[in-house]
């Protein structure tokens, strides 16, 4: 007995051979929850950082290139390009299998075949999914249009959709489309099986069967949890490939994948918090999150410098950091559909709007905007091309993002608006405190230019996927919202105001400039070069010049990570892709490492 | 010849002494009721301003920048967005009022009238129905159902008062019933029936003044309730929609205090306790007077 008391209080040392390695798990975190995982309705970031990684998508990004990079994902290479830049072909990798199933035969998932990309681009233009994506897609590639018109039947071919072989695609389209291989990176291009469609129907949202690194276990408004899908092909990562820069990310210790096949934790979790104070405790509490952006309310305390961006010691002990501007940008469009701010049938009316909403833009804080929720970190800019698309124009004049209440007020009354007869302005928000102060802030700076209180009101809604309905149900008349580049290409923002994108669609707008879309049209067809950027501008000056937004400020994000997570993370075009090259150093189990270190 | 010193008359005034005046006479010697019956005013005070607009009207305004310290141009601070936080603590003020009014004097109304009818009419159906209605009422949590009735009603202003009236009736209900029970068998009750007054007026005009002192005490134990129950509402975001509170003030402040910034929470949250304190003791200096054991 004393033996055995003896061998009890040495312990074990190490873990016995053949002992299970511990699971390893990422807890990540979002502000929001996604409303479908559906990936022909997977409309905004939360959705997609969660597609992307139950689905395979022919291209992503290289994980740590920047500026961004595609890369093949599902395709096996860069697709080959006809001349005239109509029809490209695409080589799909061998050997990749659906998830194991009852959606399948037996149970079992299939092969991925380029049949697969064709239904899924289709259920894009199929009205009965309530699709968000065909955007991507309407007007480029021949023959969806008529499919469409034909009653969206799965079984009949798309002229410009054509298998060559299992694993050989051909796209034709109407005209070239510089950024098509950009789109098939989207989560809206994901590879959907039509017999998980058939068998699931609506349910697919809340049950993903895809090829992608991770599998669904569970999904609710608090929280998805993905494992590990064991049957993941293997591509070990090559740093050099992806991007690495030594000197910029082996801070993240980074260099521990090199060679290994990704995914590498074991569970992937998404945390849905709304209240960033919750956030921010669940992660410095302990192990309940390891990744949060930073809340702006504890920026002062936990910040050493905001130019450059550094930790406090006492968290740089604790966590990595990053910092840089957000590709995207948030606005406030005005929908031109309500005739009291836009389009009227009266034309004296219709010229009196354009004033109003002139001078509610100058009535705009957004310096304001910038020092109160962002601590002064955000860049304000002028028009819809964000700081991080290469077609910015940084020498652009700052008027229309200067605040003017003496001009506002003068443009109202060299209108005939007075405060009887303003409109009433129906500000929606998601619930939240955050979102109440906006809207009193708003409120405050239209009380300014001479907007009655009781004319200024707000309308809430209970989540992002409720207000995210009433913008494309084009029933809000101001549309304030944030836009992540999907793509970097300014043709990523401008396509927010082309008239054919109306709600539905992405133009929450609902903006017709035939000057703006006639450029559009010719911009659509160019590679990048000088000659697209001075089209671009101009577009972004139309938008500017008919005061149809608000705009706009990107924030900077700062992101923090527990030092035992591997990993570059990324909110942006990269978005959730780089999730399954996170890793996560298993803690050593209780009085192992204590032992250890006293070499017993 | 000898003076024959008559006994003394004390004055009818103080023989025929109503129960209210007796009740008054109890409620001025209790020092701490008349402490914080003075706090109170103090508070209605503040609120009758805002009513009339003399106070407190820049609440909304953006008047400082963000977070200001505590100075003579903002007596409290201003907040995330530069509001002034003195402003808006002191409008709190007169929505706290509001609905803590509405609410007592609507919820007692109720509750007098369906206890009184469920009291009178004890062991017929209509008690039957009214008492059924009290238990189910009772066995719905309170937070769940003001949620169903701020869902149903979505965007109107008066969804919480009426959540709450559904709810804070019962209790009076409950009281008064038991009360009108009692009542119903006194002589009075009985001699108005034998001479033909019919039932409503004998509930209304005979029976329901008597107990008046019930009703107050409720009445006031309900408004503080109201007010409690708005500033956890508003907090939870479903209170107040449009206008300000302490609650909304807490709400906020639950980000800046993480921020080290602490005007907003210390406003409302001390002067909530203020008027909470002071109208809990007003009740129990009024329950103490009104007893009519004590009383008596």
């Amino acid at each position: 007995m004393a033996l055995a008391a003896l061998v009890a209080a040495c312990g074990p040392v190490e873990q016995p051979s053949g002992a299970r390695p511990a699971t390893k798990v990422f807890r990540y975190a979002m502000d929001q929850a996604p409303t479908t995982l559906d990936p022909v309705q997977g409309a905004n970031i939360y959705a997609n950082f969660v597609i992307v990684n139950a689905y395979d998508t022919l291209y992503s990004y290289k994980y740590l290139a920047r500026p961004y990079e595609l890369k093949p994902n599902l395709a096996a290479d860069f697709p080959t390009i006809a001349p005239d830049g109509l029809v490209y072909t695409f080589r799909l990798k061998k050997g990749v299998r659906f998830i194991d199933d009852p959606a399948f035969p037996a149970g079992r998932g299939r092969e991925v075949v380029a049949e697969d990309l064709i239904y899924s681009i289709k259920r894009q233009f199929d009205p009965r999914n309530q699709p968000q994506g065909a955007w991507l897609w309407q007007g480029r590639i021949a023959g969806l249009e008529e499919w469409k018109a034909a009653g969206s039947d799965y079984d009949q071919p798309v002229s410009g959709l054509r298998a060559l072989d299992s694993h050989t695609l051909e796209i034709r389209l109407l005209r070239p489309y510089p950024q098509l291989v950009a789109t098939l990176a989207q989560g809206f291009a994901a590879v959907v099986p039509r017999e998980a469609v058939d068998k699931y129907g609506k349910g697919l949202g809340v049950r993903p069967v895809g090829s992608g690194p991770f599998k669904l276990v569970s999904y609710d408004t608090a929280r998805v949890v993905m494992e590990r899908n064991p049957n993941f092909r293997q591509e070990p990562v090559d740093l050099a490939y992806e991007g690495y820069d030594p000197a910029t990310q082996a801070f993240s210790g980074v260099e521990a994948i090199q060679g290994r096949s990704p995914p590498f934790v074991d569970r992937l979790e998404f945390n849905f918090i709304n209240e960033p104070s919750a956030s921010w405790t669940s992660f410095t509490k302990g192990d309940e999150i390891q990744y949060t952006v930073l809340p702006i309310e504890q920026v002062e305390r936990v910040l050493a410098s905001k130019r450059p961006v550094t930790l406090r010691p006492e968290y740089a002990d604790k966590y990595h950091i990053y910092a840089g501007l957000e590709a995207g940008f948030i606005f406030t469009a005005f929908n031109m559909d309500f005739p009291d701010f836009g389009y009227n049938p009266d034309p004296e009316r219709e010229r009196r709007n354009k004033a109003l909403r002139c001078a509610i833009i100058k009535g705009y804080d957004w310096q304001g905007r910038n020092e109160s929720w962002y601590n002064g970190l955000g860049q304000v800019f002028p028009g819809v091309i964000v700081p991080a698309s290469p077609e910015f124009d940084p020498d652009l004049s700052l008027a229309s993002v200067s605040r003017d209440v003496a001009g506002a007020r003068q443009l109202l009354r060299d209108n005939g608006w007075t405060p009887r007869n303003l409109p009433k302005l129906v500000y929606g928000t998601t619930a939240g405190t955050t979102e109440r102060l906006n809207f009193e802030q708003f409120r405050a700076w239209m009380g300014d230019i001479g907007f009655p209180r009781e004319k200024v009101v707000q309308k809430t809604y209970a989540n992002f996927g409720d207000i995210s309905r009433a913008w494309k149900r084009n029933q809000l008349p101001l549309v304030a919202k944030g836009w992540g580049l999907d793509y970097p290409d300014a043709e990523n923002t401008l396509q927010l105001f082309y008239g054919p994108n109306g709600s539905p669609g992405s133009n929450d707008a609902n903006w017709e400039n035939p000057e703006f879309d006639r450029l559009y049209d010719e911009a659509a067809v160019m590679q990048p070069s000088d000659e697209r950027t001075r089209l671009y501008r101009r577009m972004n000056q139309l938008v500017i010049d008919d005061c149809v937004a608000i705009t706009g400020l990107s924030r900077t994000r700062i992101y923090l990570w527990h030092k035992d997570v591997i990993a570059v993370p990324d909110r942006e075009i990269l978005g959730g892709f780089w999730l399954k090259y996170a890793d996560v150093v298993p803690a050593k189990p209780a009085g192992l490492t204590s032992r250890a270190a006293k070499g017993t | 010849m000898s003076a024959v010193a008559l006994p003394e008359i004390p004055p009818a005034r103080a023989r025929g002494e109503s129960l209210w005046r007796k009740a008054a006479r109890k409620f001025a010697r209790d020092r701490l009721g008349m402490v914080a019956l003075g706090v109170v005013l103090a508070y209605f005070v503040a609120a009758v301003g805002v009513w009339l607009g003399w106070w407190a009207m820049g609440w909304p305004d953006l008047t400082g920048t963000k977070w200001e310290a505590v100075s003579g141009t903002h007596w409290f601070g201003t907040n995330i967005i530069g509001q002034d936080i003195f402003d808006r603590a002191i409008y709190s003020t007169a929505t706290a009022f509001e609905v803590g009014l509405i609410v007592a004097l609507v919820a007692t109304a109720i509750g007098a009238i369906l206890g009184g009818f469920a009291g009178f009419f004890a062991g017929t159906w209509i008690d039957e129905v009214l008492v059924w209605l009290m238990g189910v009422l009772d066995a719905i949590p309170f937070y769940l159902f003001v949620a169903a009735v701020a869902y149903a009603l979505t965007d109107n202003p008066w969804a919480m008062h009426v959540a709450m009236i559904s709810t804070f009736w019962v209790g009076t209900g409950r009281l008064i019933r038991g009360e009108v029970i009692k009542l119903r068998g006194m002589e009075y009750v009985e001699a108005a029936h034998s001479i033909g007054v019919p039932e409503v007026v004998i509930i209304f005009r005979h029976i329901l003044p008597n107990t008046s002192h019930i009703l107050l005490v409720q009445a006031s134990v309900m408004f503080v309730g109201a007010i409690k129950a708005e500033v956890i509402l508003s907090f939870l975001g479903l209170g107040i929609k449009d206008g300000m509170s302490w609650g909304l003030m807490i709400d906020e402040s639950t980000k800046e205090v993480l921020a080290g910034f602490y005007n907003n929470f210390l406003a409302a949250s001390l002067l909530m306790f203020g008027l909470v304190m002071a109208f809990n003791a007003v009740a129990d200096a009024l329950q103490d007077a009104l007893d009519p054991r004590k009383v008596g």
